[in-house]
């Protein structure tokens, strides 16, 4: 008996052995053939669905035009995926190439020295006016956008029919909407804020509502009104109104948007619309294929006596990608970010991921798009996401703070002092 | 008669310490060939010295190092501060919050996770049938990748399709259904329980080693002088078990105070930082803030905090063997 069992062990460090022995076998290999027939350039990206196609096919032509080099794609969690690259950053093993969002984020690793400028290699031409700007510091390029990404009201118009509900205009008539679906036990607004990012977009609607387009920029440039500005306040007071009323399902703050918690609420038509950017559509063509059909969106409504616009859009860069300073190959990673967004993927983008492409001369046949894309272009004001420009420390802190309205635990006097404190120390 | 048995213990442990200690002395007489001796134990442990030096001595050494510092950690600019990252930390009310959390979760791991794993343990020993099959249930949460738990449980919480609420709706209770990980007050209780959950069966297999450990004579023994179950339980198992269940208890305590993956999982340390650990603040601080010097003092804090706990426990342990 007992030697039985001694043989199994024996057997099973034997084993044990060969699997160590065999895994820095395979490394050694992988890294010998690196460096001899073929350079591999490593791309990081957080795309899902049509949008990790467009990249594919992307990637696909590149590797066809540099014959011997292969690129790595690696697909990383929304959420994570930050940390993770400052992490690689820090450590001194970047990727080549990375997606990011450009603004306060983006700064912080140009500051650092670890992003290649790229201001000669691309054409400025190509690009949309707004899509460079968040890559742009001191008139330097860092980036070159893909995507934009915006911010509508996306509805069932099924259950908005059933219920003779129209469009809401304005913030009056959205009550309406509200109380109607209330009274009829549909979730007015479907949201997951545990990632925290999907609830701050009512506070910078109500925020450009109330205060007009100028308001963020003056607080962030530190030229005239703060971060607790009187329109701040009342931006927070609107959302806890609508917590109290209950606009949103319970909970909110701990849903997650990335394993698709409130998106599950919208497909099984517990929920009436979702505050939600472009890509939500590409995520229902995915989760919920013919969904679509009951799908619709309205720009976030309007505030009676307000200084912003109902056509005023809340959006962003989505994605834009930079290389590396650390790369070995620099000049060939950015022929791939030329590659990456180029009129071709910009197409892609807009045809398998219905997306707005950042890239000019590239024509909108899918119907969700070209409606988007005219909302842009009558746009007069984009309003950069809050979290993507500002620098890290304050946009952790307006996050924070903006989950704690929705849970009703700060006043938005608090929640305004907060985030201004925390802008008069970091934006000097 | 516990009394004789420990002696006996005591001194069959005392016999084969000096036997063995005498024995190497008896093989390699005096000087030269003890200074031979040294190298050879110095050899055997060189490399999990190694290892214990790289990644547990030096990482210390260079957290606090770095928590003196203002720093980003993506660039090379170092700024001397000397201890404002501590000032700034004692003043810092998430930093509390966090702290009051560990000792919560440290609380309810002693209080959930050992008499859970006592019992799993004791249950398998009992004459059921299909005892291996428990075996295997029993010890399967252990197995499973935390990562996969968190998501699990987290829809197991969900406020809209989660089945706690469906049981809860289905027995009448509509008052208390909830979103879980939602609220302020329940989440950082839905993560206990699921970190509870989790570790139980591990407690449960170092119980059920050191219950097989337990001479068979003496429940004979007892048996003939007339004890009942409880007695037996209570007389034999418990004071046998007892430093099991100290080195559990350790292991339970720092394995609290650094938890950091189910947390990171299911809430992030929200909703507004009321599941913040210390380890997921410093996590928070140091990537997503990029704070790495403050990041720093956190986790040279919650070093001391743990290596104060750690100090305690076995000075006590010491007291109690002292008082036996």
């Amino acid at each position: 008996m007992r030697k039985r069992k001694l043989k199994l062990l024996l057997i099973l460090f034997v084993f044990c052995l060969l699997f160590i022995l065999g895994a820095c076998q395979s490394d050694n290999k992988a890294s010998t053939s690196d460096d001899n027939d073929s350079t591999t350039i490593t791309l990081w990206h957080i795309a899902t669905a049509g949008q990790k196609e467009t990249l594919e096919n992307a990637v696909a032509r590149f590797e066809e035009k540099h014959e011997g080099v292969h690129v790595e794609l690696v697909q990383q969690e929304n959420d994570p995926y930050k940390t993770k690259l400052s992490v690689a950053m820090g450590g001194g093993t970047p990727p080549d190439v990375f997606h990011s969002w450009g603004g306060g984020w983006l700064e912080k690793f140009v500051e650092a020295g670890q992003v290649k400028e790229i201001t000669e290699e691309i054409d400025a031409e190509n690009y949309l006016e707004a899509g460079l700007a968040v890559s742009t510091f001191d008139d330097k390029v860092y980036g070159a956008p893909l995507g934009m990404s915006l911010v509508p009201v996306w509805y069932n118009k099924q259950i908005f029919q059933e219920y003779n509900l129209a469009v809401p205009e304005t913030y009056d008539e959205l009550l309406t909407v509200i109380e109607t679906l209330k009274s009829n036990d549909i979730i007015p607004f479907a949201l997951a804020n545990q990632s925290k990012w999907p609830g701050a977009f009512y506070l910078m609607y109500f925020a450009e509502r109330i205060g007009g387009p100028d308001l963020f920029n003056e607080a962030y440039k530190r030229d005239g009104r703060g971060f607790d500005d009187q329109a701040y306040v009342e931006a927070g007071q609107k959302i806890q109104d609508l917590v109290e009323m209950g606009a949103f399902p319970d909970g909110v703050n701990g849903m997650n948007y990335d394993t698709g918690q409130s998106r599950q609420l919208i497909y099984s038509e517990k929920a009436a619309m979702i505050t939600q950017v472009t890509s939500f559509l590409d995520n229902t063509r995915k989760d919920a294929p013919g969904f679509e059909e009951k799908l619709g969106f309205f720009p976030f409504p309007s505030i009676e006596g307000g200084k912003g616009d109902k056509s005023h859009l809340v959006g962003g860069v989505s994605p834009t990608f930079s290389v590396s300073e650390k790369s070995k190959h620099p000049d060939l990673a950015t022929e791939l970010v030329k590659e990456l967004t180029s009129i071709e993927s910009g197409q892609d983008l807009v045809d398998l991921a219905g997306g707005i492409a950042a890239i000019k001369n590239v024509t909108y046949e899918d119907e969700f798009s070209a409606e988007m894309y005219k909302l842009l272009n009558e746009a007069e004001y984009l309003q950069t996401f809050y979290d993507q420009t500002l620098p890290p420390e304050v946009a952790t802190e307006h996050l924070d703070t903006t989950q704690a309205l929705f849970g009703l635990t700060i006043t938005p006097e608090e929640a305004a002092k907060k985030v201004e404190a925390s802008a008069k120390e970091a934006l000097k | 008669m516990e009394r004789k048995l420990e002696e006996n213990l005591i001194s069959r442990k005392k016999e084969t310490e000096s036997s063995w200690i005498s024995g190497t002395k008896k093989v390699k007489p005096k000087s030269k060939k003890t200074n031979n001796n040294f190298w050879v134990i110095f050899g055997f442990m060189a490399p999990a010295l190694l290892i214990y030096g790289v990644f547990v001595i030096y990482s210390i050494v260079m957290t606090f190092y770095y928590s003196l510092f203002e720093w980003t950690g993506i660039d090379d600019n170092l700024i001397f501060a000397g201890i404002q990252n501590y000032i700034t930390l004692i003043q810092d009310g998430v930093f509390w919050t966090s702290v009051k959390n560990n000792f919560l979760l440290v609380a309810a791991s002693l209080i959930t996770q050992l008499p859970l794993g006592l019992i799993m343990a004791l249950l398998l020993f009992s004459p059921i049938k299909g005892m291996r099959f428990f075996r295997s249930i029993y010890f399967m949460p252990f197995l499973m990748s935390t990562v996969a738990i968190g998501i699990l449980f987290v829809y197991i919480f969900d406020g809209n399709f989660g089945i706690v609420n469906q049981i809860l709706g289905s027995i009448g209770l509509d008052s208390l259904q909830r979103s879980w990980l939602g609220n302020e007050v329940t989440a950082i209780w839905a993560v206990i329980a699921t970190i509870s959950w989790q570790f139980a069966p591990f407690y449960m297999i170092l119980f059920r080693a050191a219950i097989v450990g337990i001479p068979e004579e003496l429940y004979e023994a007892a048996e003939i002088d007339g004890a009942n179950s409880r007695k037996k339980f209570f007389n034999i198992t418990l004071p046998l078990l007892m430093p099991t269940i100290v080195t559990s208890s350790i292991l339970s305590i720092i394995g609290s105070l650094k938890y950091f993956d189910l947390i990171y999982v299911m809430t992030g340390g929200g909703p507004n930082n009321a599941t913040e650990l210390m380890a997921t603040y410093m996590y928070e601080q140091t990537f997503t803030n990029f704070n790495m010097g403050y990041g720093s003092s956190i986790s040279f804090s919650m070093f001391i905090i743990a290596f104060m706990v750690i100090a305690v426990i076995l000075i006590v342990d010491q007291r109690r063997k002292g008082v036996n």
